[in-house]
């Protein structure tokens, strides 16, 4: 081809443009064949399974060993009952508590914090106790999220939390006032509480008619129209529910706020997020573990249960089904109703800096937003090192895809190929970071088809979820998403119930 | 021959172009508001070479002669104008001036260059051909300057070496010129002379670029600079006035050879006479050796371990010889064992008893800083400190932060400890404030070391008696979950520093 002018003066130019940073290396995790997508996806085609060659009888199969499943573990064992196995289909056991970690720092892969529980949450403190986070009254500072917690990239300069406070009206102010003043009142009803099972007793009418209108309606009727307190409840519905807030109940979005006493010190978090919990339960709880194990099918068979993996056909007299509850449609014979409650996509991805990126005004802190961006910002594994001389880092960035409806956006995160979703990443970092290509080395990224629920109007009072959130019968549901919450304080509560429900059942017949 | 000529042309426009940009760049780095430095400074240029090409028509003879002149005085302003620019901002207050001033010299000598060559040219090309062939050649300089000064001179040349170079092409040109048009010089061994000169006072200049630089790095300090490097974790910078030596970190005073034993004995001594039979001491921080210095002086100690980040500090402060002479070789004492880290994961890490520590940390400017000063830091250190130990911090100044001092006093009582507060005046710091730290009670010694200069058994009591300016005030204890103590620190300095 000859060339043209045109090419050739591009070309000359293409030299001048500044030096795009140097190569960044990493992939998708956790997507090799047997993994994640891949597993999920062969029980959705309704593949054929291997038929076990073994069988073997335990008193109780928990299926699924994320923190609803290793709770129900933590409960039985410490109840001196023993005769059980955790199944999980990953090779690496976690669920959205999983992390990984590099030369630099550990590194979660989801969940990143643990808000400090308040007196009246007891299970969570009991463990906390148990980890040495709590000594009496006393949290161990160490752990707890060290200064400075937030900060927001907002009109052209990092400012102090994710309240957005630079360039607000009167009107602006006076809105997030109010805002805050309803939440207030809320909270006095005492209808919304974590677990949030045990507010709901307290629902009046006015509260369950939250859970008929999305958040967004909601505002409207309360005449909050501020873009920026808008923003504040789109990012918080984006970061806890996965999806925009005038798709959510305005329950589920009020209860974000309502649920918990506004706090002056915390959150607990670590290098590796809730990893570092998830990794302490492991050290306990490992030998009931069986990983790389899916449970692919569920059925009764002389009376007890039969729990079918490729390994091996396990009879159990009971089964905590701590894996996502939708699942069970695919799994439990005969099918149980469909689950109401769509699961958010999500993308994370974990970035290696060789330098830090030039960085002025505000320091850098733990948790760091940009305005208007669709991620929802980046938390700094290395925020919680002691070291005061830290020249790399980790950063985990963290997007839901939030808009439209949960299928299509599956679709859209599963199109798009490693270079796109790296694009994606650092034109989002770019834009507070203007330098950020300069001092990445590596990403890697984790594709979440159903990181959460997303509860949209409805989802709390629909009769299924209350059905299947009752402990009955042999065959109990234990994962998070029965609370349609995605928190470490639900997942716990509800396999501790779980196991305490299971143990009445098997104490009942041994005796 | 004509390809010669046309080069000639464009090595003059490129020289042009450079000292026009490097005089942009310079103000606007050392000036800033690099809108306003360019667009004057292009502006004024501009005008200088129109004024110069107006000039032009009063040189009616001696064309090259001229000419050669011309591009000396082009080669010498231009090759040294980074260099008068950065001395003069370095050391007078006349920097807008001698700027505009050389930008209007240059840009009028550059202004005659091309009229004068176009009529030196004359005779031998036609004029269209003539006017064609300069002006390309012209623009094709400025485009060759344009890429070449950000991509290759500024990176790998800088700017003071970048335009003495491009002062040595103006030199070239001139020289080359008296044997191009030697049929025109009725005496060129006059101007090969004046080449000869111009080119040798640049090539000094070019090899004394970095002379340069650092004579001007060092005007920015007070006093002469007898020794700098910057390391991965800091910039040190030792200054010499007279017989003061001053340490500098990051640009912050550390100490002044004339005063620091008035910091370092009260930094060391009423903590560790207090402590009968001490035989373990550590040093946090301290990478200096003046406080280990202080240290020696009790031959009971069996071991003095120090930990500091920096090997580089510690390498220089244990080999160098004017810094050896202040700290008296403490460090390559054999009872000192030196160990580069990072204080809170090193304390986490080893399980060490100490019976005096001392802890002198850099003040808490920042929040990573600001974690060597918190509840947990120091709960740590107590779990080092035998039972009848000491610990003293350095805890920045009562005077001018006084609450950073006393949050620092609250936050040891938090983590524990029993706290006695003291202060010291030390001139080249001003008041100075130290918290001691025991498990017990504490009383302040009885005997000190001989030989002290400014502590004696008397006045060391009188150190921890605060007036009524410097008494405490309420403040938050510093926590890794909340450090209070940066943003203290952060409002009180800045009522203070310009």
């Amino acid at each position: 081809m000859k060339p043209t002018r045109r090419r050739f003066a591009s070309a000359a130019l293409a030299g001048l443009a500044p030096k795009s940073g140097p190569r960044i290396e990493g992939g998708f995790v956790f997507e090799s064949a047997g993994q994640g997508l891949d597993q999920g996806h062969r029980l959705r085609d309704h593949a054929r399974f291997a038929s076990p060659a073994r069988r073997e009888k335990t008193e109780v199969v928990i299926v699924g060993g994320g923190v609803a499943g290793l709770s129900a573990a933590w409960r039985l064992d410490k109840r001196g009952f023993r005769d059980f196995v955790v199944l999980e289909a990953e090779q690496q056991a976690g669920g959205n508590a999983r992390s990984g970690e590099n030369e630099i720092s550990p590194y979660p892969w989801a969940a990143h914090y643990l808000p400090v529980p308040d007196v009246r949450q007891t299970l969570t403190r009991e463990l906390c106790a148990e980890l040495g986070l709590l000594d009496g009254h006393t949290w161990n500072e160490i752990h707890l999220c060290h200064s400075p917690q937030e900060r927001l990239y907002l009109h052209g300069r990092w400012q102090e939390g994710i309240e957005p406070a630079i360039g607000l009206t009167k009107t602006d102010a006076e809105q997030f006032q109010r805002f805050e003043q309803l939440i207030q009142e809320l909270r006095q009803t005492g209808a919304f509480r974590i677990p949030m099972e045990e507010g709901l007793q307290k629902s009046t009418q006015e509260i369950q008619g939250l859970d008929r209108m999305t958040l967004g309606d909601w505002l409207q009727r309360q005449g909050l129209y501020s873009p920026y307190l808008r923003w504040y409840l789109d990012y918080a519905t984006r970061d806890d529910y996965g999806t925009h807030y005038d798709q959510i109940s305005a329950w589920a979005g009020l209860h974000y706020f309502a649920s918990r006493e506004p706090e002056d010190k915390g959150p607990l978090t670590w290098p590796e997020g809730n990893g570092w919990i998830f990794k302490r339960l492991l050290r306990k709880l490992g030998r009931f573990v069986r990983t790389g194990s899916m449970a692919f099918h569920i059925r009764r068979e002389n009376g007890r249960w039969a729990v079918f993996t490729e390994q091996c056909a396990y009879e159990a007299r009971c089964v905590v089904f701590a894996a996502p509850t939708w699942l069970a449609s695919w799994i439990v014979d005969p099918a149980p109703p469909r689950w109401p409650i769509a699961s958010a996509p999500w993308i994370t991805a974990n970035l290696t800096l060789h330098r830090w990126p030039d960085n002025k005004g505000l320091e850098y802190a733990w948790d760091n937003v940009i305005y208007n961006s669709t991620s929802l910002g980046y938390v700094i594994a290395t925020h919680q090192s002691l070291k005061t001389y830290q020249p790399q880092t980790v950063w985990t960035w963290y997007m839901a895809l939030a808009d439209g409806n949960a299928a299509d956006q599956r679709r859209l995160l599963l199109g798009g190929d490693y270079a796109y979703w790296q694009e994606r990443i650092l034109a989002d970092l770019e834009r507070a970071h203007p330098d950020i290509r300069q001092c990445v080395r590596r990403i890697d990224i984790f594709r979440i088809g159903h990181a959460m629920p997303r509860p949209a109007p409805g989802a709390i009072f629909h009769p299924e979820r209350l059905r299947r959130a009752r402990h009955d019968g042999t065959l109990v549901y234990a994962n998070c998403d029965l609370s349609s919450l995605s928190l470490f304080e639900e997942a716990q509560y509800r396999g501790v119930t779980a196991a305490e429900h299971v143990l009445k059942l098997v104490s009942r017949a041994g005796a | 021959m004509a390809v010669v000529l046309f080069l000639s042309v464009f090595l003059i426009a490129a020289c042009g172009l450079i000292y026009e940009l490097i005089a942009g760049t310079l103000a606007s780095y050392l000036l800033g508001d690099s809108v306003l430095q360019f667009s004057t400074v292009i502006g004024s240029y501009l005008f200088a070479m129109g004024v110069g090409s107006w000039l032009s028509r009063f040189i009616g003879r001696a064309l090259v002669a001229r000419f050669i002149t011309i591009e000396l005085l082009v080669g010498l302003l231009g090759g040294f104008s980074s260099t008068a620019l950065f001395l003069a901002f370095a050391y007078t207050q006349a920097f807008r001036f001698l700027l505009y001033a050389l930008v209007i010299a240059i840009g009028t000598l550059v202004g005659l260059e091309i009229p004068l060559l176009m009529r030196i040219l004359r005779e031998r090309f036609q004029f269209k051909e003539l006017v064609a062939n300069v002006l390309t050649f012209d623009y094709l300089g400025a485009l060759g300057a344009s890429l070449l000064f950000p991509l290759l001179l500024v990176p790998k040349l800088g700017l003071v070496r970048g335009a003495i170079l491009f002062g040595l092409i103006n030199a070239a040109v001139a020289l080359w010129s008296t044997w191009l048009f030697r049929e025109h010089l009725p005496a060129p061994l006059l101007q090969r002379g004046a080449c000869a000169v111009v080119v040798a006072v640049l090539g000094v200049g070019l090899g004394f670029g970095d002379v340069i630089t650092d004579t001007a790095d060092s005007a920015l300090y007070a006093d002469e600079v007898i020794f700098a490097r910057t390391t991965p974790y800091q910039r040190l910078v030792v200054t010499k006035w007279k017989q003061d030596y001053r340490l500098y970190l990051n640009s912050h005073l550390q100490f002044s050879s004339r005063d620091e034993y008035r910091y370092h004995e009260p930094l060391v001594h009423p903590g560790l006479a207090s402590v009968a039979g001490a035989r373990h001491a550590l040093v946090l921080g301290g990478g200096d050796g003046l406080a280990v210095r202080e240290m020696l002086k009790y031959p009971g100690l069996a071991s003095i371990t120090l930990v500091d980040l920096d090997p580089e500090m510690t390498r220089q402060f244990s080999t160098h010889p004017l810094l050896t002479a202040l700290n008296g070789g403490s460090l390559r004492n054999p009872k000192v064992h030196v160990v580069n880290a990072d204080a809170f994961p090193w304390l986490e890490q080893n399980d060490g008893l100490y019976d005096f520590i001392v802890v002198d940390f850099p003040d808490p400017n920042n929040y990573s800083l600001g974690k060597l000063y918190t509840t947990a830091f120091y709960r740590l250190l107590r779990r080092h400190l035998a039972e009848h130990g000491v610990a003293v911090v350095q805890s920045t100044s009562p005077m001018f932060a006084r609450q950073s001092f006393w949050c620092i006093n609250e936050t040891m009582k938090q983590a524990g400890f029993r706290t006695y507060p003291y202060h010291v005046y030390v001139p080249s710091f001003g008041e100075w404030g130290y918290v001691l730290g025991a498990n017990v009670d504490w009383q302040p010694p009885a005997r000190l070391p001989s030989g002290l200069r400014f502590l004696t058994p008397q006045n060391v009591a009188e150190l921890f008696r605060f007036p009524p300016d410097l008494a405490p005030v309420p403040v938050e204890p510093n926590r890794l979950s909340d450090q209070t103590l940066v943003r203290y620190y952060d409002r009180e300095w800045r009522e203070i520093v310009r």
